[in-house]
């Protein structure tokens, strides 16, 4: 039977509560919190009352190297339990933990620093709370903000003596900032308050009809808002099971997830788009008559471009193993309303609504204009779903002024959960909140209610979800003595067979550099990109002087260098 | 080299990274050098079965422990386990 926990019976709901750390005190101690799988025959269950030991015990370690409210904290520790009863820790002595990224341990020390000197000047951090594994060498080079510190944090602190001293939190204090990757990304530290957390996670928990019975699967990491929010805060709120993977297993053996999901009868999972299509391709087809997924209520595809032919082919694999009808869903997230801004609704048999419309005008007009499916140019978009309760969007020009229906322009959002700025960079903030409006540099259009996010003004890349700056890139590859400075461009072209972009990078060369040293200097790039942004270059081309389009301002062009890239070389398009 | 190293060699060329000028040998640091991503090892290590006819356990093995040939087979002597004949009869 069903048990609502949108009743009357509002004891069960978080409405009561007003601070993230509050919801810890009545979970039911004795019941799972937290499967974390390692392996196959390493999986580990921490129950409510284990985890807010564990918690409590993170607080009194923290508060004893002098934590303190309103201190800001980095993790930067793996995938698991003692990562996120770190960040409870700490929220219960009113302070504020950010989870960076785990390093690429082949990353060069001297690269870390550079990376980390940015963030923690900009947070201001007291502390850096790294895991036991993390090499000392990396560590010897971490310099940081005058005033940080570095700890190692244990999987179960030793007990001291005495007690952490526990702060009055109000709702309008600062609960945690999350980040998005790269220099670039780490510089938008989003910090949100305990209410605008809270206020976010109804919203979401009565959109998805959360269900006491509903139990989440993850192996989305937890620096990254679907990880953390929707993953973590969401069953931790709610007093909801989780059931965790790393995503580098994941990743290694993307079985496992389904053999998950079968065994723990999991309800709710969050995954970017590639991961769709990968999960369709790379699960070998004959394992399949092993997994049972009718306990799935919904797949929800968020954080990158919503395709139909992904969400198709998972269909496709899948239908054998009890998908349910209209369990596969999209949902429109950022982190600076904390997370969900659209959802498809869930628990009808439908999924998400979706449109014909004309490719060329959609390419030439900037205008949804539904066609025939047989049509010729007729391509199919997926809607993200309705503006959830609480969040306003509308369709702008760059004027801010409204579109109409159909029309594509910069998506725009207003929400009771929206953020109040990047931490300490108000100069940053600026430049994207106009008016209580953020602007989110994506593109799309509004059809009959439902929101079709198309694509972005911004330059960013998303590489299997993860959101990659190609100034970023361009700043690696421009620092190799063969490359004349400053002229490189970057940028994240479709892949459909991968269902994510692919970086595709072009360099000017300096005069005279002989065609024997290419392979290894493109060698050399690739794997400075890949050591210092996790993620590799899929083409990398050089140029010769005075190749790449400049713009007006003497600066590389990059939708036009894009171009003239793609106009010479027809086999990066074909290749795709 | 091996036969069964150039196998995978060959493989690694020809069906991943799909560019046969790439130089590659046991040592050639393929992950962590930015030849391929981690999202290409569920192929590798599937090749890796078949070339050892071992069965390699969900879990055991991360990005770190295929960078090379050379460590991919390592391994799979250190975690693989002998496999059961499945029911269509293939190993």
């Amino acid at each position: 039977m069903k048990r609502p926990l949108f009743t009357s019976d509002s004891d069960r709901s978080c409405r009561r509560y007003e601070t993230l750390v509050e919801a810890l005190n009545d979970a039911p101690t004795s019941q799972p919190f937290v499967t974390m799988w390692h392996d196959e025959d390493r999986v580990e269950t921490v129950s409510w009352g284990e985890f807010r030991r564990r918690a409590e015990a993170q607080a009194v370690f923290f508060d004893s190297h002098g934590l303190r409210a309103h201190d800001t904290l980095i993790l930067v520790m793996p995938q698991g339990i003692s990562l996120m009863s770190a960040f409870v820790g700490a929220m219960m002595i009113g302070a504020i933990p950010a989870i960076l990224a785990y390093p690429n341990f082949k990353l060069e020390p001297t690269k870390y620093r550079s990376g980390l000197v940015g963030v923690t000047a900009n947070l201001k951090a007291k502390l850096i709370g790294l895991d036991e594994d993390f090499p000392q060498e990396l560590i010897d080079c971490v310099t940081v903000a005058e005033g940080t510190r570095t700890v190692r944090v244990a999987d179960y602190p030793p007990t001291l003596e005495g007690s952490f001293r526990r702060r009055e939190v109000l709702p309008t204090d600062t609960a945690f900032i999350q980040h998005s990757a790269g220099t670039t990304g780490l510089q938008k530290g989003v910090a949100l308050s305990h209410g605008a957390v809270l206020q976010q996670l109804r919203t979401l928990a009565e959109a998805l009809k959360l269900d006491v019975d509903d139990r989440i699967y993850s192996w989305l990491p937890l620096y990254h808002d679907m990880g953390l929010i929707a993953c973590f805060m969401l069953p931790f709120v709610y007093h909801i099971p989780l059931v965790m993977q790393s995503p580098t297993d994941w990743v290694v053996q993307p079985a496992t997830m389904f053999e998950l999901i079968t065994a723990q009868r999991c309800t709710l999972a969050w995954l970017p788009n590639f991961a769709f299509q990968f999960l369709a391709r790379r699960v070998p087809a004959r394992n399949r008559s092993d997994y049972d997924l009718s306990c799935v209520r919904a797949f929800i595809n968020c954080s990158e471009p919503v395709k139909a032919e992904s969400i198709d082919e998972f269909q496709g694999a899948y239908s054998s193993c009890n998908l349910r009808p209209g369990s596969l869903h999209t949902c429109y997230a950022m982190a600076e309303t904390v997370f969900a801004v659209t959802q498809s609704e869930v628990g009808t048999s439908d999924g998400p609504a979706r449109l014909w419309i004309d490719k060329s005008r959609l390419r030439d007009q900037h205008r949804a204009v539904p066609v025939e499916s047989e049509s010729t140019g007729a391509t199919c978009v997926v809607s993200s779903g309705r503006v959830l309760g609480g969040s306003s969007v509308r369709v702008v020009d760059p004027e801010l002024k409204d579109l109409p229906e159909g029309q594509i322009g910069e998506i725009i959002v207003h929400s009771d959960s929206l953020f109040d700025g990047y931490y300490g960079r108000p100069d940053l903030s600026a430049e994207v909140l106009r008016g209580g409006w953020y602007c989110s540099g994506d593109l799309g259009f509004v059809w009959k209610g439902n929101l079709y996010v198309t694509g972005r003004r911004k330059d960013i890349i998303i590489v299997g979800g993860k959101n990659i700056y190609p100034q970023d890139i361009e700043a690696i590859i421009s620092l190799h003595p063969h490359i004349h400075d400053g002229r490189v461009v970057a940028f994240g072209l479709y892949n459909p067979g991968l269902g994510t972009e692919d970086i595709v990078a072009v360099a000017e060369l300096e005069e005279n550099v002989g065609s024997d040293q290419l392979l290894a200097m493109e060698k050399s790039l690739r794997n400075a990109v890949v050591a210092e942004l996790g993620v590799p270059l899929r083409t990398l081309y050089f140029k010769p002087p005075l190749w790449i389009v400049k713009s007006s301002a003497g600066k590389p062009a990059r939708s036009a260098t894009r171009d003239k890239l793609l106009a010479e070389h027809p086999e990066l398009a074909l290749a795709n | 080299m091996n036969d069964q190293a150039l196998e995978m060699i060959t493989f690694i060329k020809d069906e991943v990274i799909r560019n046969p000028r790439i130089s590659l040998d046991e040592e050639t640091a393929i992950v962590s050098g930015g030849l391929i991503d981690s999202m290409a090892l569920v192929e590798i290590l599937a090749k890796l079965e078949d070339v050892t006819g071992l069965r390699i356990p969900a879990g055991k093995v991360k990005p770190a422990d295929m960078d090379t040939v050379a460590r991919m087979f390592a391994t799979a002597a250190r975690v693989g386990k002998p496999r059961q004949r499945s029911l269509n009869g293939k190993n």
